[in-house]
Order: C-alpha cells, then structure tokens, then sequence
C-alpha cells in the first residue's frame, strides 16, 4: 500500500458542490480512472481517501489537498493525467507527491489558510476611507462571535444557548488588494485547521457589524488561495513539509 | 434563446447543485432551427426526480436521435422558486439554461396524485398557458405519461396529448410526426387530430364526458371520426432488444436512489388486489441475462458507481435470479460493488442469495407483508403465509441481522380490529423470533420498525370500485395500533391519513377536478406530497370554494355498472377479471400466479398472442 498527497483546485460551478458530494464525486472519478485505490475493510467498503478542511458551498479553492492509499505504485504524473481524464471541468488535480505511511494527517498539520474574498457594499467607498476601518477593526482586542450550541434536548429548553468567543487572534492579517466603486478585494490569512478554523464570512460580518459599514454579505465571493502549516518565518504548504518516500 | 445566468441565485439556495446541469453523462448539444427542443419534466425536486429510471431511458433515447435536444427540469425547490420569482427568471432546462417557454414539447411524468399541483406550477413558472384550450401553435405541446396517465381524468384538461403506456416507441412516433408537420406548416389542431390516430395516444381534448345527475360518468366519447373509442395502451414486445442507456447521470448529490439501476424484467406475475402496477405493466417480459451482464458492465465503468439494484416489480420472481446474482457476485466482488434487491418476495426469499451479497455490502431488510392477519392477505391475493415470514426471519437473524422493517396497510376492504391485532402479533412474533436465536448467532439489538400506509382504492385494481373508509376510521385504527404496539425492540411508523385522503381524490377523480388543481395552485399548493407543504384545510377550503364533494371520489362506493372516468382507456385487462377478482377476495379466496395458473386477465388477447 502506498500513499500519495494530491493537490487540487475546485472552482467556477463545482463550487456549489457540498464536501460530502465531492467525497462522492472523488471516489467514483477513482473507480472510473483504473487507478488502484485501497478500500477500507467492513461492510461498506470505500476508498481510502482524507481531505485537508471541508470547503464551503459557494468558496473556491487553488490549493485543497487530500491523501489517498494505492495498492499497486504508479508514476505521480501518470496518476494525475489519468484522475484528471474523469474529473469534472472545475476539479482538477495539480501535483501530487508519494509520502510515508506514518506522515500525520493532512487535517492536523494544517493551520493556516490564505483567501481573496470580494466583498459589494451598498454604497460608493473610497480606498483611504476603508483602509482606515481596517486599520481601526484590527486594533481591536477583543472581536466577539457567538457560536450557537446544538442543544441536546428541544423541550428542556427554548433558549438559545451560545457561546462568545474572541476571534480577534485567529485573525493574522487582512490587506486591501483593490478597490472599485462599491467593491473591495482583500486578502485574508486567517486560522483553518482542527485546532482553531476562522471563516472569511464571519471576518466580514464582524467587519460589518463592528465598524457600522453598509455591506451587502449575500454578495460575499470566498476564493482560498492556500493551506499552509506555518507562516513564519516562510509560507509551508502541506507538500512541503513531508518526507517523500523516494528519498 | 439567450442562456439564462443564474451564478447568483445559486449562492442564496439550499443545494445549488441541484440546478447546474453538467453532471457526468449529461447531454450538451448544439442548437439549430430545426432542433427539436423536448423539456422533460419531473413534478418533485431534483434527488427525487434524479432517482426515476422512466427519465433516463427516455433521456438518453431523445438525445440519441441527433435533431432531437431532450433537457431535465425538475421542480426548483421553494427557496429557488422565490429566487426566480424575484428576478424574472422562467423555468429553464438545465442543461441550456434555457427558458422552456418556446420549446416543442413539455414532457411531464405522472408519477403521484399528490405532484398534479407542481405540474401546474411548473407550466405557469415557464410562463405557458396551463389549460391545453388556451395554448396555440407558439406554445409548447404538452404531454404526460408515467402510471398516472392511466386515470390522467382530473389533470387531462392541462394536456395536449397523454401516453399510455410504455413510451419508448409511442414517444418517438409523435416527435416523428411533428416532424413532418414542421415540415409542411404545423397546425395544432391537424396535428392532434392526427397524432391521436397513433396507438397508445390519448388526446383529452377530443373526447367528450358527459354526466348523470347523480354527478357520476354518463359516457366518454369521441367528438371526432377515426379516432378510437378506446384507447390502447402501448408496451415494448421485445423487452430484451428495447433501447436501455449504456451511461447514465451521476449526480453530485446524494439522491434517493443513488446508484446503477438495472432493469430486468416488466410486468408482474402476481396479482396483488390492490396493487395498480401488478395490473397496468402486464405481460411480464423479462430481460436475458445476457443483455443484463453486458448492460452492468457498460452502466458500472462509465458511471463508477459503487452499487447496482436490480429492479422490477418483483425481483425475485425474475426466473434466472439466481445464477444471474451469483454471476455479478463474482464479476464484481473485487472492485467492491454491491448488489441489491429490492422487491424480494417471501416466498421464495433465498436468504442464501441475500447472504452472498452482504459479503460485499450490508443492507437492511424489509418484508411487506402488507396485511396482518391470513384471511386479510387471501382477501388482497399478497399469497404469503405467516410461516414464510416466520421462515424468513428466523434465517435473518440467524445469519446476523438486526434491522427488520415490516410494511402493513390499514383500510384494506373488509378490515376487522382482529386483522389489525394481526400486524401487532406478527411484529411481536418476530421479536421473539430475535429472542430464541442463539445470541452468538443474531446480530446485536434487535430493532423492528413496522410501517402502516392507508390503502388508496387505485384505477384498474380489482378493487376501484370499494370506497376508502372515513378519516376518522383511520385514525381509529392507527391509534388502536399506537396503544397495541408497546414494546422496547418495535417502532410503529403511519403515515399521514389527510394525504393518503387527498390522494383518493385524484386517484379515481374526473374531469370536474380540474377547477381545484387550478385554484390550489393559485392558493399556492405545491409539493403537496410533502408533510412540511402539505395543507390539508387549504384543500378543504378549495374542495368547498369549487363545489367539490370529496367524499364523492373517497368514500363512495361504485357499482360495476357505473361508468368509470378511466373506462375509455384499454390497458388490456378485461374489467370482467378484476369484477371476478373483487367477488373472490371477498370470499377471501386467493387467485395463483401467472405462471402456475393463468387467471384470463385478457392481456394475452389484447397485446400477446397466446401465452404470456
């Protein structure tokens, strides 16, 4: 059995595909690719297939990543040449590398995610005017976000139970990259992974909320532009970190 | 035709995937004048509609025909609706994203009762006319088919043209038609006075229904020469040679039945009184299993799909079963395919069969008994004893099972309480059943789920003529069964008796109906099928607002003389047979098979010389 790290984009339509319909939609691109894919035992065997982070409906990605298990060796470019054959046109698998069956997880090493996220307010703004709410939103100490808990039990209960929580530092940077009219484009790194997970949606509505700004957050676009592990002192994406297997 | 953008009602929508249009083996064709536009239509959502085989085999059988461009349309849930609504957007075909308004035909399959209000819905969001009087030479022909289109009475006055019956050959002579019609100048009107010639074709239009006082059928007749008094159904003779797709789409979503559905065989061999598909798709023709093993093949790699059903209306009565499973076994164990069988019998349940499967895969079990006591399965001919269950399940159990669902139906004529203590007992049987196998053999914790639906007098059943008894008897006897049913291991499922009540309606309904599908759709019915859309004092209200009688099609029992609203239609059976068959059941005398006896249905008359 080998391993093999993939990374794959996922854009234009297929971004309105659930991550449980791209799990489904990879595992049978695989049986239609002939590649040999190891199955899990039980009685309902599946391919042995684990993503880095669950995207959003409606987020579209450069840099996602996944780790599958193969039973016989093949060349990494053969792989990807004949996965991409039976994928959909928005869904492309870039570069893969073999690694060790011991490497950690994709899930747990992974704690950074860089996105461009286009944001529409319903009014005319002006660069210098949005730069200095940046500035003023990531002055603060404290951003609140209430998370809603799953309550166990619906009778015992009509409250709704939340809990606050600082998202301030999960917030590493937010950089205006344009803007135009009512739009701005931004870059956002901010805290993905199992540890802490950030989405930009919520940055925006804090964003909005907080600085009393007049955005229209139906018509916020999410583009990921990369996974890292660290961030300083350089940038370390998931295929960096690993020992090939090859070596 | 401009391509409708819709990137941006697709971010405000539960499910967008729903409405992209380019999953695997979707038909993406170039659009010429003289292509031949078809919008095939599903009144429900997408995963409902996506898991329909009838739409798949016409699908592809369309777009193989290279003028012609055939597109899904589903019904937009809610959530989209409104977002369509809100920005001036029409129904489209998915695959265009096109607005069906101008196309040639609008298909719509007639699957449930309870789907006739987003028919309707679907016609006004493409902005069509919904009355087929109202709708010219520039609008779309509209046409139905599916099971329903064999009592399509209370929907009829919405249609140009209805298909009984199998549609693969019938469906290609129309378009045909039009065609030539095209060609020289199409009129509607010469069109369907000629396409109503064609056997299997139904034109409402031409027909005139006339009533008794009483508010029964008078007649049902021709208003033009030669066209028939009757109607015919149509059905492929030679099933093993009939078009079957090699691909077919693979959705992203996960739909109601989401894997590779291999038909193989039409018809039924039993006869189950209450049971509308057990008469209207006789004869039984089966598919080789040769044609089968070379369709799976095909099906499997060009969709990879990790699961294959073999369908049918009685899977276990397909006469090479066994080899046939054993053969897909060992072809595809290795690549982790499973199998599955829906509509196994009892009877002649092979749990051996089963057992060999769930070496690849594991799935429930289910048993639909359909009655609780013996006398009351004789009465609907179901042909099962209380051994062949007890039988079945202690094999089940045995072999590691765990997960029992048992089927009932409540209301079945001639009901006593006795006959529904019967389900209770039955289901406690089996738990004890569970019981007495040796716990290193049974699966752990037993869990028995038992479903009653309401029986829905259906057309063409032996029983058409027996009313459905009241609302309030219903929920009598689902109580009653509510208190009986009290044990840790047994869960009572019922399903709602106020739709089941709705269903009757339509189910035996007449012309006169039409005038309250409009207005419910104008009140804003739709997915009336569904519990959380459902409303039943809307319907009431529109039932009172169009001086309907409900009860008048529910609960009113018919004499064999009365004319019925499906009398003019011919699906082959003579109505002598099921009036035989009605008489024995109340004499709780069963009928035998097809193949051990054959009962004179007259299907072999009317559609197959000789034997079946």
């Amino acid at each position: 059995m080998y391993k093999l790290r993939l990374k794959f984009y996922k854009k234009d339509d297929m971004v309105f595909i659930s991550h449980l319909d791209l799990i489904r939609l990879f595992e049978r691109a695989f049986r239609r690719s002939g590649i040999p894919i190891s199955y899990t035992q039980g009685f309902n065997p599946r391919p042995i297939m684990a993503f880095a982070t669950a995207l959003g409906i409606g987020v579209s990605s450069d840099s996602e990543y996944m780790d599958i298990e193969i039973e016989d060796k093949m060349d990494v470019i053969d792989l990807i040449t004949k996965l991409n054959e039976v994928l959909p046109t928005g869904i492309k698998a870039l570069e893969g590398k073999y690694i060790d069956k011991k490497e950690k997880s994709l899930m747990s090493i992974i704690n950074f995610s860089s996105y461009t996220v286009d944001i529409t307010f319903n009014n005319e703004i002006t660069r210098d005017n949005l730069e200095n709410k940046l500035k003023e939103f990531l002055g603060l100490n404290e951003i609140i976000d209430k998370k809603y808990k799953k309550r166990r039990n619906k009778r015992k209960s009509n409250k709704d139970e939340f809990r606050e929580v600082n998202i301030r530092q999960n917030i590493k940077e937010i950089t205006i990259i344009n803007t135009d009219i009512n739009r701005a484009l931004l870059k956002m790194i901010l805290a993905a992974g199992s540890s802490a997970n950030l989405k930009p949606e919520i940055v925006i509505e804090k964003f909005k909320d907080y600085m009393k700004l007049d955005i229209d957050t139906t018509k916020t676009r999410v583009h990921r532009t990369g996974l890292f592990t660290t961030i300083t002192p350089e940038y370390l994406g998931p295929l960096d970190i690993v020992n090939t297997e090859d070596k | 035709m401009n391509k409708i953008s819709i990137e941006n009602l697709l971010y405000n929508v539960e499910k967008p995937a729903r409405y992209l249009g380019n999953e695997l083996n979707s038909v993406h064709k170039e659009v010429h004048d003289k292509t031949i536009r078809y919008a095939f239509c599903f009144p429900d959502i997408y995963e409902i509609g996506m898991s329909h085989l009838g739409m798949k085999i016409m699908y592809y059988l369309l777009n193989n025909i290279d003028d012609i461009y055939c597109e899904r349309v589903f019904a937009p849930a809610v959530d989209m609706e409104e977002e369509m609504k809100k920005h001036g957007i029409p129904l489209f075909g998915l695959e265009s994203r096109q607005a069906i308004t101008d196309f040639d035909f609008i298909g719509f399959t007639l699957q449930y009762e309870l789907s006739y209000t987003n028919v309707i819905n679907m016609l006004k969001l493409a902005n069509v006319p919904i009355y087929s009087k109202d709708r010219n030479e520039e609008h779309p022909l509209v046409i139905f088919g599916g099971p329903c289109s064999y009592n399509s009475e209370p929907i009829a006055d919405f249609a140009d043209i209805i298909v009984l019956g199998e549609a693969e050959e019938v469906q290609i002579e129309i378009i045909n038609l039009y065609r030539e019609h095209i060609a020289k100048g199409y009129n509607k009107d010469l069109f369907l006075k000629s396409v109503a010639k064609i056997e299997g074709v139904y034109v409402p239009s031409f027909y005139e229904v006339k009533y008794n006082k009483d508010g029964t059928i008078n007649s049902i007749t021709p208003k033009i020469d030669d066209i028939p008094a009757k109607i015919k159904k149509r059905i492929i003779e030679d099933l093993d040679n009939a078009f079957y797709p090699e691909k077919v789409i693979v959705p992203y979503l996960d739909i109601v039945h989401d894997r590779v559905v291999l038909e193989i065989f039409r018809g039924c061999i039993r006869g189950c009184r209450f049971c509308q598909a057990g008469i209207v798709y006789r004869p039984v023709r089966e598919k080789s299993p040769t044609r089968l093993s070379n369709l799976a093949q095909a099906l499997l790699s060009s969709t990879g799909y990790e699961e294959i059903s073999l369908s049918s209306l009685s899977t276990s009565d397909y006469s090479q079963l066994q080899e046939f499973v054993e053969k897909l076994i060992e072809k595809y164990s290795d690549d982790k395919i499973g199998i599955s069988l829906p509509s196994l019998r009892l009877d002649n349940f092979s749990l051996e069969l089963i057992k060999e499967i769930q070496k690849v895969r594991k799935t429930g079990l289910t048993f639909a008994p359909e009655a609780g006591s013996q006398r009351l399965r004789d009465v609907i001919n179901k042909g099962l004893t209380e051994e062949d269950l007890i039988n079945a399940t202690e094999k089940a159990f045995a072999s590691g099972w765990n997960n029992v669902k048992i089927y009932f139906m409540i209301g079945l004529p001639t009901e006593t309480t006795e006959d529904l203590l019967g389900i209770k007992d039955l289901a406690f049987k089996v738990a004890d059943i569970y019981y007495k196998t040796p716990k290193d053999q049974r699966g752990k914790g037993l869990n028995i789920t038992v479903s009653t639906s309401t029986f829905i007098p259906k057309p063409f059943t032996p029983f058409q003529w027996e009313p459905q008894i009241k609302l309030e008897e219903i929920y009598k006897r689902q109580n009653l069964l509510k208190e009986e049913i009290k044990h840790r291991n047994i869960t009572y499922n019922y399903h709602d008796a106020k739709t089941s009540y709705i269903e009757a309606v339509f189910a035996r309904g007449d012309r006169k109906l039409s005038k309250a599908l409009e207005l419910a759709v104008d009140m804003g019915c739709k997915f009336d099928g569904w519990d959380e859309y459902f409303d039943f004092d809307r319907w009431m209200e529109i039932f009172e607002k169009t001086n309907i009688d409900p009860e008048f099609y529910v609960s009113r029992k018919r004499e064999y003389d009365e004319v019925l609203p499906w009398d003019h239609i011919d699906v082959g059976i003579n109505k002598e047979f099921l009036i035989r068959e009605n008489e024995k059941a109340k004499k709780a005398e069963i009928t035998p098979n097809c193949r051990a006896n054959c009962s004179a249905c007259g299907i072999n008359q009317s559609f197959v010389g000789g034997i079946c």
